[in-house]
């Protein structure tokens, strides 16, 4: 009997496993990112008049982009655990988020005087944009990093990244409700460096931590 | 072809429900394919190794297998997983790739090829050998085959979990054997 006619031997012999369970992946995910969320609101609340600044038909979509995005990005994470599967659809789910945000930005530069456009930009709120994100990102990257290695993606990178831009936008979509600044300029920009920063990191990540 | 009626994707049912002979005749059938892709792909590398690579890419499966969903063709998944297997064995073989030692589970066979360090009755001969061995897994090889210290206490002093010290003596028997054969005249 052959080495691998062994190996095989010992294979049958062991116990099936627990079954692939995409769903309670997704809900650990979601509720990786909600709960860091809710407690961040929750110690510093949100911004004073948010119904009221949500009559500004811009500033919804501070929440919403990243929303749609999260919930895109989380759909294609799962659909690629799987080997031989497909993004499909699921892609252009992902890409409409960033193209309104472009459009958003470009909108926001051809519609502002130029004193305007970047008025927002200090250190401080720089500081607090992008630390905030990167800061609520952290917990649920770690955590969807950890989920989807239950999973087996042929693209360790790709669904790092994946898993980056799921935390990193989710993160985004809460810390949107504390955010007063509500210049596309500002917010595509800077909500959309903090992701990127997410997803590379993780990138890089999951190249070393999703091999199987 | 759906999974009812490709006959690996009945095997494959039957095994993920508990059947361990369905899994084995899976596993028989699918072991020539991926022979035949390492021989496909592997042209330079030493034919003895290609069976190496055969049992990393059926472990895979086996580490895997539940990701498959039985409602779609099981093709494609097989194929995704012996393709990424094969190119990630022979990269790992051309150099040094990081492979997450968590991944493997308990069930690798530390003993699949003869004991490199049997007919190495020579102390420094052996010392030499594991000299070329990273020095975390010459220590699991020293307590675990030449010491026979229990596998519970090497874990705790090493502070390794039991998958990863049988994963880590798995290989390093394997690369001990590997060095033994070189240095055989």
């Amino acid at each position: 009997m052959t080495t691998t006619d062994n190996l095989i031997r010992r294979l049958a012999t062991e116990p099936p496993l627990p079954p692939f369970n995409p769903r309670r992946m997704a809900l650990v995910m979601v509720l990786s990112i909600a709960v860091p969320v809710t407690l961040f609101l929750l110690v510093l609340g949100h911004r004073q008049g948010l119904a009221a600044a949500w009559s500004n038909p811009v500033v919804p979509f501070k929440t919403i982009l990243p929303l749609a995005a999260s919930a895109a990005s989380l759909l294609l994470l799962l659909r690629l655990a799987r080997p031989g599967a497909r993004a499909g659809g699921a892609v252009w789910l992902l890409a409409g988020p960033g193209a309104v945000a472009v459009a958003l930005w470009f909108g926001a530069y051809a519609l502002r005087a130029a004193p305007e456009r970047f008025a927002e930009v200090s250190a401080a709120s720089l500081g607090e944009c992008l630390g905030s994100i990167l800061l609520l990102s952290v917990v649920p990257a770690a955590v969807i990093l950890r989920v989807i290695r239950q999973g087996a993606s042929t693209w360790p990178r790709l669904s790092g990244a994946l898993a980056g831009l799921t935390a990193a936008t989710g993160a985004t979509a809460g810390y949107s409700l504390f955010c007063t600044r509500d210049n596309p300029l500002f917010f595509v920009s800077w909500y959309g460096a903090a992701i990127l920063m997410v997803a590379l990191v993780c990138a890089a990540l999951g190249q070393r931590t999703l091999r199987w | 072809m759906q999974a009812t009626e490709d006959p690996l994707g009945i095997l494959l049912v039957a095994a993920n429900a508990g059947d361990g002979q369905a899994y084995a005749r899976f596993l028989h059938a699918v072991a020539p394919i991926v022979r035949g892709i390492v021989r496909a792909r592997g042209r330079g590398l030493p034919v003895d190794l290609h069976e190496d690579i055969v049992q990393d890419v059926l472990l895979a499966i086996h580490l895997k297998r539940q990701t498959w969903d039985a409602g779609h063709p099981l093709r494609p998944w097989l194929y995704a997983i012996v393709r990424y297997k094969v190119i990630d064995s022979l990269r790992a073989r051309g150099k040094k790739v990081y492979l997450p030692i968590e991944d493997y589970s308990d069930v690798l066979p530390a003993e699949e090829t003869a004991d490199p360090l049997d007919a190495r009755d020579d102390q420094r001969e052996v010392d030499r050998l594991l000299g070329q061995l990273d020095p975390r897994s010459a220590e699991v090889v020293r307590a675990l085959e030449l010491r026979e210290e229990p596998q519970a206490e090497v874990g705790v002093r090493l502070e390794m979990t039991p998958v990863n010290l049988r994963v880590t003596l798995h290989r390093a028997m394997k690369r001990l054997a590997a060095l033994a054969r070189k240095d055989l005249p």
